[in-house]
């Protein structure tokens, strides 16, 4: 199936590289600002440092025990001297979408995994030495952005992705047939994807510590689990499933003026999104999170399909109406759009004609200017 | 494989930190740039702000937003023991200083 590879040789068949960008928020930020290099530091989702979370910590404040979703006031409590800078998408989005272009160049299969993490596969590729492309990949990200990457490869993606994180920050980690027994056994079984949450637990419940005794124990995972490689650059190839949005208010909500807004803003959020895609939906599923309540969620499928953000609105708020939810305290909130088609809405009704034309207009002014530039006068609540 | 879904999206919500008023470095004052535009790329040299002539020593990155048909370059610039962050609008043509970097 496999043959041993080594920086010197040429790979033969199934070889993924995994590269995990390090920090990549946290690092960002120390590229941008020096002064933070090597200090404790965090990126909170809001600029409130003391009322969010944190969205990426750099190693030095991973050291101390700090780590991403942990609330700032916690992170702070650990900590009082923790450098903080508020997160801003659009240079991680930047970064992460010229890493990808630059990927785009060698002409492999791609998969653009998360915002930090790419694939590339390199199966088949007779000629690459997969170490030797991993140590280039590294230095052009080090030598354009200023920022580290780790390098995982392996047989399969789950291999490849446990390898990257072995040797954090900036390793590069071989597991092969040669090192595979020797690196299973270091490896804990938290490090493995999809064993840090509830699995992991159950499983170590069992007494399996280490990914080695997982492999003795199912020896298949590590090739049955592997799946297999899709390739993916970011453009959306075939229809989503459902299309959603949600948000954490920043402390418990009870102004139900404002829960209102946010659902209508995550509506407008979805519709656009349906829009660009020709999607129409039929379904409207809302969530809600709070102190009281713990997780509700209700969903309503309609006879009539829509990507009007003002009708998606409406469905969530009847949703709501019928629940037995009165007044509740709200923490998070999430509207998801199911049952999607392909389709153009043609209304038969004046009125719905008019509401058509508007929303084209409201979309040709948002494109020109900038999303959410024009937006519901409710939604105004959502930005104070 | 079950990773696949990623694809970055603009956010109508990602203005929300800085209109929370909690951001007090925020500036968005119009300057006047000394720039050099080599094989589309922009090289800021240095910028004049209220009267004053701000030579650049390092810039320390730099990356780009599309904000609506305008295209915003954002430049993190370091002088005279200060970091800034500036941007250029190729709509407008507009160069501003968006705040100062603590």
């Amino acid at each position: 199936m496999r043959s041993r590879v080594s920086s010197g040789t040429m790979v033969s068949l199934n070889m993924i590289l995994h590269i995990d960008m390090d920090a990549f928020f946290a690092s960002i930020e120390e590229a941008i600002n020096p002064r933070l290099k090597g200090k404790p530091l965090i990126v909170g989702s809001r600029g409130n440092r003391m009322h969010t979370v944190v969205c990426a910590a750099n190693y030095a404040a991973k050291a101390l025990g700090i780590h991403s979703g942990m609330p700032t006031k916690r992170a702070y409590s650990i900590y009082s001297k923790l450098e903080f800078v508020t997160a801003d998408q659009a240079k991680y989005i930047w970064t992460s979408e010229q890493i990808l272009g630059f990927l785009k160049g060698f002409n492999l299969p791609l998969n653009y995994a998360s915002i930090d993490e790419f694939q590339l596969d390199l199966s088949g590729c007779l000629g690459i030495k997969p170490v030797s492309l991993g140590k280039e990949i590294k230095a052009q990200i080090y030598a354009d952005f200023n920022i580290t990457a780790s390098v995982g490869i392996a047989r399969n993606w789950l291999l490849a992705k446990l390898a990257s994180k072995l040797n954090k920050p900036d390793g590069l980690t071989l597991i092969d047939d040669s090192n595979f027994e020797q690196v299973l056994r270091k490896a804990s079984l938290d490090k493995l994807c999809g064993m840090g949450g509830k699995n992991g637990k159950v499983l170590m419940a069992k007494g399996l510590e280490t990914c080695w005794d997982l492999y003795l124990n199912l020896p298949g995972f590590f090739n049955n689990n592997s799946g297999k490689f899709e390739e993916n650059t970011g453009k959306p190839t075939e229809k989503p499933k459902s299309v959603s949005h949600s948000y954490t208010l920043p402390r418990d909500q009870v102004n139900h003026q404002v829960i209102q807004a946010w659902i209508r803003l995550l509506s407008e959020m979805i519709a656009v999104r349906l829009r660009q895609q020709n999607l129409v939906s039929a379904t409207v599923y809302i969530w809600l999170n709070g102190p009281v309540i713990g997780n509700f969620g209700a969903q309503k499928t309609h006879q009539v399909s829509t990507n009007d953000g003002y009708e998606i609105y409406q469905r969530a708020l009847k949703i709501m109406a019928r629940s037995s939810l009165r007044n509740p305290r709200i923490r998070a909130i999430g509207v998801t759009c199911g049952s999607l088609s392909h389709g153009i809405y043609y209304p038969l009704l004046k009125e719905e004609a008019r509401r058509e034309r508007l929303i084209q207009a409201l979309d040709r002014i948002n494109n020109r200017f900038g999303e959410g530039v024009i937006y519901p006068a409710n939604t105004t609540l959502t930005r104070q | 494989m079950n990773q696949n879904s990623f694809s970055p999206k603009a956010r109508w919500d990602r203005f929300e930190p800085d209109k929370c008023g909690f951001n007090p470095d925020s500036l968005n004052e119009r300057i006047e740039v000394l720039a050099n535009f080599k094989h589309a790329k922009i090289f800021p040299k240095s910028f004049t702000w209220h009267d004053k002539e701000y030579i650049i020593e390092t810039v320390t990155y730099n990356w780009q937003e599309r904000i609506g048909q305008a295209l915003i370059s954002y430049f993190s610039v370091f002088c005279t023991g200060q970091m800034y962050q500036i941007s250029f609008n190729n709509s407008t043509f507009r160069w501003q200083i968006d705040k100062l970097i603590q």
